[in-house]
Protein backbone atom coordinates (compact mmCIF):
# COMPACT_ATOMS: atom_id res chain seq x y z
CA UNK A 1 0.00 0.00 0.00
CA UNK A 2 1.08 3.49 -1.00
CA UNK A 3 0.21 6.94 0.06
CA UNK A 4 1.07 10.50 -0.72
CA UNK A 5 2.89 12.37 2.04
CA UNK A 6 0.28 15.11 3.01
CA UNK A 7 0.23 15.00 6.44
CA UNK A 8 1.57 18.04 8.18
CA UNK A 9 5.31 17.77 8.46
CA UNK A 10 6.53 21.31 10.04
CA UNK A 11 8.71 19.26 12.76
CA UNK A 12 11.90 17.26 11.27
CA UNK A 13 15.80 16.60 11.70
CA UNK A 14 18.19 18.24 10.17
CA UNK A 15 18.94 15.13 8.17
CA UNK A 16 15.53 15.54 6.26
CA UNK A 17 15.90 18.96 4.84
CA UNK A 18 15.56 19.01 1.47
CA UNK A 19 15.96 22.07 -1.54
CA UNK A 20 13.02 24.49 -1.01
CA UNK A 21 13.19 24.08 2.52
CA UNK A 22 13.21 26.83 4.90
CA UNK A 23 13.63 26.07 8.51
CA UNK A 24 13.76 27.36 12.07
CA UNK A 25 15.94 25.95 15.02
CA UNK A 26 16.62 27.94 18.04
CA UNK A 27 19.34 27.33 20.82
CA UNK A 28 19.76 28.04 24.25
CA UNK A 29 23.19 27.32 25.30
CA UNK A 30 26.73 27.31 23.16
CA UNK A 31 27.72 24.10 23.08
CA UNK A 32 24.00 22.63 21.30
CA UNK A 33 24.55 25.54 19.15
CA UNK A 34 26.96 23.72 16.83
CA UNK A 35 24.89 20.24 16.69
CA UNK A 36 22.71 21.46 13.84
CA UNK A 37 25.25 23.50 11.59
CA UNK A 38 27.86 20.58 11.62
CA UNK A 39 24.90 17.89 10.67
CA UNK A 40 23.76 20.58 8.13
CA UNK A 41 27.10 21.66 7.10
CA UNK A 42 28.63 18.02 6.53
CA UNK A 43 25.45 16.65 4.87
CA UNK A 44 25.71 19.28 2.23
CA UNK A 45 28.90 19.19 1.72
CA UNK A 46 28.63 15.06 1.24
CA UNK A 47 25.89 15.43 -1.33
CA UNK A 48 27.08 17.90 -3.71
CA UNK A 49 25.85 21.16 -2.89
CA UNK A 50 27.82 24.39 -1.75
CA UNK A 51 27.52 25.41 1.76
CA UNK A 52 27.31 28.61 3.13
CA UNK A 53 27.38 29.55 6.87
CA UNK A 54 26.94 32.84 8.54
CA UNK A 55 27.75 32.48 12.02
CA UNK A 56 26.90 34.63 15.57
CA UNK A 57 28.77 37.49 14.81
CA UNK A 58 31.15 38.02 17.48
CA UNK A 59 31.65 34.61 16.98
CA UNK A 60 35.68 33.92 16.40
CA UNK A 61 35.72 32.47 12.90
CA UNK A 62 38.55 30.35 14.38
CA UNK A 63 35.91 28.79 16.11
CA UNK A 64 33.42 28.00 13.71
CA UNK A 65 36.31 26.37 11.97
CA UNK A 66 37.21 23.90 14.44
CA UNK A 67 33.92 22.96 15.54
CA UNK A 68 32.71 22.40 11.77
CA UNK A 69 35.84 20.12 11.60
CA UNK A 70 35.56 18.02 15.29
CA UNK A 71 36.05 15.42 14.92
CA UNK A 72 37.49 14.60 11.21
CA UNK A 73 38.71 17.36 8.88
CA UNK A 74 36.49 16.71 6.24
CA UNK A 75 35.90 20.30 5.85
CA UNK A 76 38.56 21.79 5.06
CA UNK A 77 39.38 20.81 1.36
CA UNK A 78 35.93 21.90 0.81
CA UNK A 79 36.82 25.56 1.64
CA UNK A 80 39.90 25.52 0.34
CA UNK A 81 38.18 24.78 -2.93
CA UNK A 82 34.76 27.31 -2.37
CA UNK A 83 32.30 25.01 -1.59
CA UNK A 84 32.25 25.68 1.67
CA UNK A 85 32.27 29.43 2.53
CA UNK A 86 31.89 30.96 6.00
CA UNK A 87 30.41 34.75 6.17
CA UNK A 88 28.60 37.33 7.58
CA UNK A 89 25.14 38.96 7.16
CA UNK A 90 27.18 42.59 6.40
CA UNK A 91 29.25 41.09 3.82
CA UNK A 92 26.36 39.46 2.22
CA UNK A 93 24.76 42.92 1.69
CA UNK A 94 28.00 44.73 0.90
CA UNK A 95 28.47 47.17 -0.57
CA UNK A 96 25.45 48.44 1.13
CA UNK A 97 25.18 48.73 4.96
CA UNK A 98 21.58 48.70 5.56
CA UNK A 99 19.76 45.37 5.75
CA UNK A 100 16.34 45.41 3.52
CA UNK A 101 14.53 42.14 3.03
CA UNK A 102 14.37 42.48 -0.85
CA UNK A 103 18.18 43.05 -0.69
CA UNK A 104 19.16 39.96 1.18
CA UNK A 105 16.92 37.82 -0.67
CA UNK A 106 18.40 39.12 -3.80
CA UNK A 107 22.00 37.96 -2.91
CA UNK A 108 21.08 34.95 -1.94
CA UNK A 109 18.66 33.93 -4.95
CA UNK A 110 22.13 35.40 -6.83
CA UNK A 111 24.26 32.97 -5.00
CA UNK A 112 22.13 30.15 -5.53
CA UNK A 113 22.01 30.59 -9.44
CA UNK A 114 26.03 30.58 -9.20
CA UNK A 115 26.34 27.28 -7.13
CA UNK A 116 24.49 25.60 -9.96
CA UNK A 117 26.51 27.47 -12.65
CA UNK A 118 29.90 26.29 -10.72
CA UNK A 119 28.17 23.44 -10.93
CA UNK A 120 26.95 22.10 -7.43
CA UNK A 121 23.74 20.43 -6.30
CA UNK A 122 22.44 24.19 -5.44
CA UNK A 123 22.95 26.49 -1.80
CA UNK A 124 22.24 25.58 1.38
CA UNK A 125 22.85 28.28 3.93
CA UNK A 126 22.80 28.46 7.44
CA UNK A 127 22.36 31.89 9.33
CA UNK A 128 21.90 32.48 12.92
CA UNK A 129 19.97 35.88 13.76
CA UNK A 130 22.35 37.32 15.53
CA UNK A 131 23.10 39.50 12.53
CA UNK A 132 19.52 41.50 13.41
CA UNK A 133 20.97 43.22 16.40
CA UNK A 134 24.89 43.41 15.31
CA UNK A 135 23.62 45.25 12.05
CA UNK A 136 21.10 46.82 14.18
CA UNK A 137 18.09 45.94 12.51
CA UNK A 138 14.87 46.32 14.05
CA UNK A 139 13.13 42.68 14.65
CA UNK A 140 9.97 43.85 12.68
CA UNK A 141 11.92 44.05 9.45
CA UNK A 142 13.61 40.49 10.08
CA UNK A 143 10.44 39.25 11.02
CA UNK A 144 8.61 40.83 7.72
CA UNK A 145 11.79 38.89 5.85
CA UNK A 146 11.06 35.56 7.21
CA UNK A 147 6.95 35.12 6.66
CA UNK A 148 7.59 36.60 3.20
CA UNK A 149 10.80 34.88 1.47
CA UNK A 150 8.64 31.95 -0.19
CA UNK A 151 10.16 33.39 -3.99
CA UNK A 152 13.27 32.55 -2.54
CA UNK A 153 12.51 28.57 -1.68
CA UNK A 154 10.26 27.64 -4.65
CA UNK A 155 11.57 25.71 -7.00
CA UNK A 156 14.65 26.59 -6.08
CA UNK A 157 17.74 24.36 -5.28
CA UNK A 158 18.29 26.26 -1.94
CA UNK A 159 17.86 25.27 1.66
CA UNK A 160 18.24 27.52 4.87
CA UNK A 161 18.34 27.29 8.47
CA UNK A 162 17.56 30.27 10.30
CA UNK A 163 18.97 29.92 14.08
CA UNK A 164 17.22 31.59 17.02
CA UNK A 165 19.83 31.95 20.24
CA UNK A 166 16.68 32.32 23.09
CA UNK A 167 19.09 34.20 25.50
CA UNK A 168 19.08 37.24 22.66
CA UNK A 169 15.15 37.12 21.18
CA UNK A 170 12.10 37.60 23.46
CA UNK A 171 10.17 34.55 23.99
CA UNK A 172 7.07 35.83 21.68
CA UNK A 173 9.71 36.78 18.94
CA UNK A 174 11.35 32.87 18.82
CA UNK A 175 8.04 31.26 19.21
CA UNK A 176 6.17 33.70 16.28
CA UNK A 177 9.72 32.78 14.20
CA UNK A 178 9.31 29.27 14.71
CA UNK A 179 5.34 29.33 13.52
CA UNK A 180 6.39 31.48 10.92
CA UNK A 181 8.49 28.70 9.21
CA UNK A 182 7.36 26.03 7.12
CA UNK A 183 10.01 23.77 9.06
CA UNK A 184 11.38 23.58 12.19
CA UNK A 185 14.33 21.60 13.39
CA UNK A 186 14.87 19.61 16.31
CA UNK A 187 17.85 20.95 18.57
CA UNK A 188 19.56 18.17 18.82
CA UNK A 189 21.30 14.75 17.41
CA UNK A 190 19.71 12.02 18.74
CA UNK A 191 16.47 13.36 20.04
CA UNK A 192 13.26 12.01 19.36
CA UNK A 193 9.83 13.60 19.88
CA UNK A 194 6.45 12.04 19.79
CA UNK A 195 3.18 13.48 18.51
CA UNK A 196 -0.53 12.63 19.04
CA UNK A 197 -1.94 14.47 16.14
CA UNK A 198 -5.88 15.64 15.46
CA UNK A 199 -6.56 12.96 13.92
CA UNK A 200 -5.18 10.84 16.56
CA UNK A 201 -2.21 9.47 14.25
CA UNK A 202 0.92 8.86 17.01
CA UNK A 203 3.83 10.38 15.01
CA UNK A 204 7.56 9.88 15.94
CA UNK A 205 10.82 12.39 14.70
CA UNK A 206 14.18 12.10 15.21
CA UNK A 207 16.05 9.45 16.18
CA UNK A 208 14.70 6.23 17.82
CA UNK A 209 17.92 4.83 18.87
CA UNK A 210 18.86 2.53 22.27
CA UNK A 211 19.11 5.44 24.41
CA UNK A 212 15.49 6.82 23.42
CA UNK A 213 14.07 2.80 22.91
CA UNK A 214 12.33 3.16 26.76
CA UNK A 215 10.91 6.57 25.26
CA UNK A 216 9.32 5.52 22.12
CA UNK A 217 7.53 2.46 23.91
CA UNK A 218 6.47 4.54 26.29
CA UNK A 219 4.62 6.54 23.67
CA UNK A 220 3.60 3.43 22.38
CA UNK A 221 2.16 2.29 24.82
CA UNK A 222 0.00 4.85 25.65
CA UNK A 223 -1.07 5.06 22.12
CA UNK A 224 -2.72 1.97 22.58
CA UNK A 225 -3.99 2.71 25.87
CA UNK A 226 -5.83 5.48 24.55
CA UNK A 227 -6.87 4.10 21.50
CA UNK A 228 -8.58 0.81 22.88
CA UNK A 229 -11.87 1.86 22.45
CA UNK A 230 -11.26 3.17 18.47
CA UNK A 231 -9.52 -0.25 18.17
CA UNK A 232 -7.26 0.95 15.44
CA UNK A 233 -4.02 3.04 15.59
CA UNK A 234 -1.88 4.70 12.99
CA UNK A 235 1.95 4.71 14.01
CA UNK A 236 4.32 7.33 11.11
CA UNK A 237 7.56 7.01 11.26
CA UNK A 238 8.56 8.83 8.52
CA UNK A 239 9.68 11.80 10.06
CA UNK A 240 12.10 9.29 11.90
CA UNK A 241 15.79 9.47 10.27
CA UNK A 242 16.99 6.58 12.51
CA UNK A 243 15.01 3.72 13.55
CA UNK A 244 16.90 1.01 15.28
CA UNK A 245 16.12 -2.38 15.21
CA UNK A 246 15.53 -2.33 19.46
CA UNK A 247 12.73 -0.16 18.54
CA UNK A 248 11.18 -2.05 15.47
CA UNK A 249 11.11 -5.40 17.53
CA UNK A 250 9.25 -3.16 20.17
CA UNK A 251 6.90 -1.73 17.78
CA UNK A 252 5.81 -5.59 16.66
CA UNK A 253 6.00 -6.93 19.68
CA UNK A 254 3.56 -4.25 20.92
CA UNK A 255 1.49 -4.53 17.99
CA UNK A 256 1.21 -8.32 18.18
CA UNK A 257 0.12 -8.12 22.22
CA UNK A 258 -2.83 -5.52 21.24
CA UNK A 259 -5.35 -7.88 20.97
CA UNK A 260 -8.50 -5.52 21.61
CA UNK A 261 -7.42 -3.55 18.64
CA UNK A 262 -8.33 -4.57 14.94
CA UNK A 263 -5.61 -2.75 13.34
CA UNK A 264 -2.56 -0.56 13.35
CA UNK A 265 -1.37 1.11 10.41
CA UNK A 266 2.08 1.67 10.59
CA UNK A 267 3.24 4.65 7.67
CA UNK A 268 6.88 4.10 7.10
CA UNK A 269 9.46 4.88 4.18
CA UNK A 270 10.49 2.11 1.86
CA UNK A 271 14.23 1.55 3.88
CA UNK A 272 11.96 0.89 7.75
CA UNK A 273 9.27 -1.30 5.65
CA UNK A 274 11.91 -3.51 4.51
CA UNK A 275 13.03 -3.73 8.24
CA UNK A 276 9.73 -4.21 9.48
CA UNK A 277 9.59 -6.77 7.11
CA UNK A 278 12.61 -8.26 7.78
CA UNK A 279 11.97 -8.35 11.64
CA UNK A 280 8.87 -9.96 10.81
CA UNK A 281 6.47 -7.70 10.69
CA UNK A 282 4.85 -10.10 8.21
CA UNK A 283 3.80 -12.16 11.18
CA UNK A 284 2.35 -9.76 13.38
CA UNK A 285 -1.69 -10.19 12.82
CA UNK A 286 -3.69 -6.67 12.40
CA UNK A 287 -0.05 -5.28 11.23
CA UNK A 288 -0.63 -2.85 7.82
CA UNK A 289 2.34 -1.15 6.37
CA UNK A 290 1.74 2.12 4.20
CA UNK A 291 4.42 3.32 2.54
CA UNK A 292 4.81 6.83 2.03
CA UNK A 293 5.89 8.31 -1.35
CA UNK A 294 7.34 11.42 0.06
CA UNK A 295 6.75 14.68 -2.55
CA UNK A 296 10.34 15.32 -2.16
CA UNK B 1 44.91 10.02 -2.39
CA UNK B 2 46.17 6.30 -0.37
CA UNK B 3 46.29 6.62 3.50
CA UNK B 4 47.98 3.79 4.46
CA UNK B 5 48.00 2.69 8.20
CA UNK B 6 51.23 3.05 9.59
CA UNK B 7 51.08 0.43 12.00
CA UNK B 8 50.41 -2.27 9.13
CA UNK B 9 53.13 -4.73 7.92
CA UNK B 10 55.50 -3.41 5.31
CA UNK B 11 54.20 -6.63 2.67
CA UNK B 12 50.72 -4.89 2.71
CA UNK B 13 50.07 -3.02 0.04
CA UNK B 14 48.22 0.60 0.16
CA UNK B 15 45.41 -0.71 -1.78
CA UNK B 16 44.91 -3.60 0.56
CA UNK B 17 44.96 -1.09 3.36
CA UNK B 18 42.56 1.30 1.90
CA UNK B 19 41.88 4.58 2.02
CA UNK B 20 41.19 5.63 6.20
CA UNK B 21 37.92 7.66 5.91
CA UNK B 22 37.20 8.27 9.42
CA UNK B 23 38.62 6.87 12.75
CA UNK B 24 36.52 7.74 16.11
CA UNK B 25 36.66 6.23 19.74
CA UNK B 26 33.05 6.36 20.96
CA UNK B 27 30.92 5.79 23.67
CA UNK B 28 26.99 5.29 23.82
CA UNK B 29 26.61 9.29 24.49
CA UNK B 30 28.32 10.02 21.15
CA UNK B 31 26.16 7.47 19.22
CA UNK B 32 24.23 10.01 17.35
CA UNK B 33 27.31 12.02 16.02
CA UNK B 34 29.08 8.19 15.37
CA UNK B 35 25.88 7.68 12.95
CA UNK B 36 26.22 11.56 11.68
CA UNK B 37 29.76 11.31 10.47
CA UNK B 38 29.72 7.38 8.90
CA UNK B 39 26.64 8.81 7.11
CA UNK B 40 28.27 11.52 5.77
CA UNK B 41 31.23 9.30 4.75
CA UNK B 42 28.89 6.87 2.92
CA UNK B 43 27.01 10.00 1.50
CA UNK B 44 30.36 11.30 -0.29
CA UNK B 45 31.79 7.97 -1.23
CA UNK B 46 28.81 7.38 -3.20
CA UNK B 47 26.82 4.77 -1.47
CA UNK B 48 22.65 5.57 -1.85
CA UNK B 49 20.07 4.95 -0.36
CA UNK B 50 18.25 2.94 0.89
CA UNK B 51 21.70 0.74 1.31
CA UNK B 52 23.23 4.03 3.10
CA UNK B 53 20.78 3.73 6.04
CA UNK B 54 21.11 0.20 6.09
CA UNK B 55 25.05 0.71 6.49
CA UNK B 56 24.20 3.02 9.60
CA UNK B 57 22.09 1.04 10.87
CA UNK B 58 24.68 -2.08 10.79
CA UNK B 59 27.40 0.21 12.19
CA UNK B 60 25.11 1.63 14.82
CA UNK B 61 23.67 -1.87 16.34
CA UNK B 62 27.40 -3.49 16.22
CA UNK B 63 28.66 -0.38 18.46
CA UNK B 64 25.79 -0.28 20.57
CA UNK B 65 27.18 -4.00 21.36
CA UNK B 66 30.39 -2.67 22.14
CA UNK B 67 28.69 0.02 23.94
CA UNK B 68 26.77 -2.16 26.40
CA UNK B 69 28.48 -5.50 26.40
CA UNK B 70 32.32 -4.16 26.27
CA UNK B 71 32.36 -1.65 29.10
CA UNK B 72 30.90 1.12 27.54
CA UNK B 73 33.08 2.03 24.80
CA UNK B 74 34.62 1.08 21.53
CA UNK B 75 36.20 2.26 18.07
CA UNK B 76 35.90 2.56 15.03
CA UNK B 77 37.57 2.97 11.77
CA UNK B 78 36.00 3.34 8.36
CA UNK B 79 38.14 2.91 5.35
CA UNK B 80 36.99 2.72 1.44
CA UNK B 81 38.63 -0.42 0.36
CA UNK B 82 38.47 -1.15 -3.44
CA UNK B 83 35.06 -0.75 -3.92
CA UNK B 84 33.73 -1.74 -0.97
CA UNK B 85 32.88 0.71 2.20
CA UNK B 86 34.22 -1.19 4.81
CA UNK B 87 33.83 -0.32 8.49
CA UNK B 88 35.74 -2.18 11.68
CA UNK B 89 34.79 -2.17 15.31
CA UNK B 90 36.87 -3.04 17.77
CA UNK B 91 36.41 -3.01 22.16
CA UNK B 92 38.40 -4.42 24.63
CA UNK B 93 34.81 -6.61 26.23
CA UNK B 94 35.35 -10.28 27.32
CA UNK B 95 34.72 -11.06 23.01
CA UNK B 96 32.81 -13.17 21.07
CA UNK B 97 32.28 -15.30 18.17
CA UNK B 98 30.05 -15.31 14.79
CA UNK B 99 28.47 -18.48 16.60
CA UNK B 100 26.59 -16.55 19.03
CA UNK B 101 24.91 -14.75 16.45
CA UNK B 102 21.64 -16.95 15.15
CA UNK B 103 21.22 -18.31 12.10
CA UNK B 104 17.50 -17.91 11.66
CA UNK B 105 15.80 -14.53 12.85
CA UNK B 106 14.98 -15.58 16.15
CA UNK B 107 10.86 -15.20 16.64
CA UNK B 108 8.99 -12.15 18.56
CA UNK B 109 8.32 -14.19 21.29
CA UNK B 110 11.92 -16.00 21.12
CA UNK B 111 15.23 -14.51 22.47
CA UNK B 112 15.47 -11.14 22.76
CA UNK B 113 19.06 -10.48 21.94
CA UNK B 114 21.10 -11.29 18.84
CA UNK B 115 18.88 -9.11 16.14
CA UNK B 116 20.70 -6.61 15.70
CA UNK B 117 23.88 -7.99 14.75
CA UNK B 118 21.37 -10.74 13.04
CA UNK B 119 20.41 -7.47 10.82
CA UNK B 120 24.17 -6.30 10.61
CA UNK B 121 24.72 -9.52 9.29
CA UNK B 122 22.07 -9.55 6.85
CA UNK B 123 22.98 -6.04 5.17
CA UNK B 124 26.67 -6.72 4.67
CA UNK B 125 28.47 -7.80 1.57
CA UNK B 126 30.81 -9.05 4.07
CA UNK B 127 31.03 -9.44 7.69
CA UNK B 128 33.34 -11.08 9.87
CA UNK B 129 34.00 -11.32 13.99
CA UNK B 130 37.67 -11.72 14.74
CA UNK B 131 39.49 -11.78 18.23
CA UNK B 132 40.84 -8.44 19.18
CA UNK B 133 44.37 -7.94 19.15
CA UNK B 134 45.80 -11.51 18.01
CA UNK B 135 48.98 -12.24 19.75
CA UNK B 136 48.83 -9.30 22.45
CA UNK B 137 46.61 -10.96 25.06
CA UNK B 138 44.60 -8.66 24.85
CA UNK B 139 40.58 -9.77 24.97
CA UNK B 140 37.92 -7.45 22.79
CA UNK B 141 36.46 -8.61 19.70
CA UNK B 142 36.69 -6.65 16.20
CA UNK B 143 34.04 -7.07 13.96
CA UNK B 144 34.04 -5.93 10.15
CA UNK B 145 31.44 -5.21 7.87
CA UNK B 146 31.61 -3.97 3.94
CA UNK B 147 29.46 -2.84 1.99
CA UNK B 148 29.98 -2.65 -2.15
CA UNK B 149 29.66 0.79 -3.59
CA UNK B 150 28.57 -0.66 -7.27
Amino acid sequence: MSARDTGSDHLLPVQHLRPGDHAFVSYGNDEVRWEVVTAFVRLGLARGEKVLVLPCPGVPEEEVLARLDFPSRSTVSARARGQLVVSSMRELIRPDSEFTAARQMSRLGAETERATAEGYAGLRAFIDMGWVAALGTDVGAMERRETGAQALFTGRPYTEICAYDRRRFDRAVVSAMERAHPRALLERLGSLRSLRGPDGVLCFIGEADAANQDTFTRSLEIALAHTAALRRLTVDLTRLHFLSVGCTVRLLTLTRAAAGHDLVEVRCDRGQRRMLRRLGGGTVPRLVLTEVVRAW
Amino acid sequence: MVNPDPAGPAEVSAEELGRRLLQRRFTARLLPQLRLLVEECAAREGLCEPRRGEFVLAVDEIAGNAVEHAGGSGRLLLRRVGDELECRISDAGPGFSEAVIPELLPGLDGATKGRGLWLARLVADRFAVAAGAPGTGMTGAVVTLAVRLR
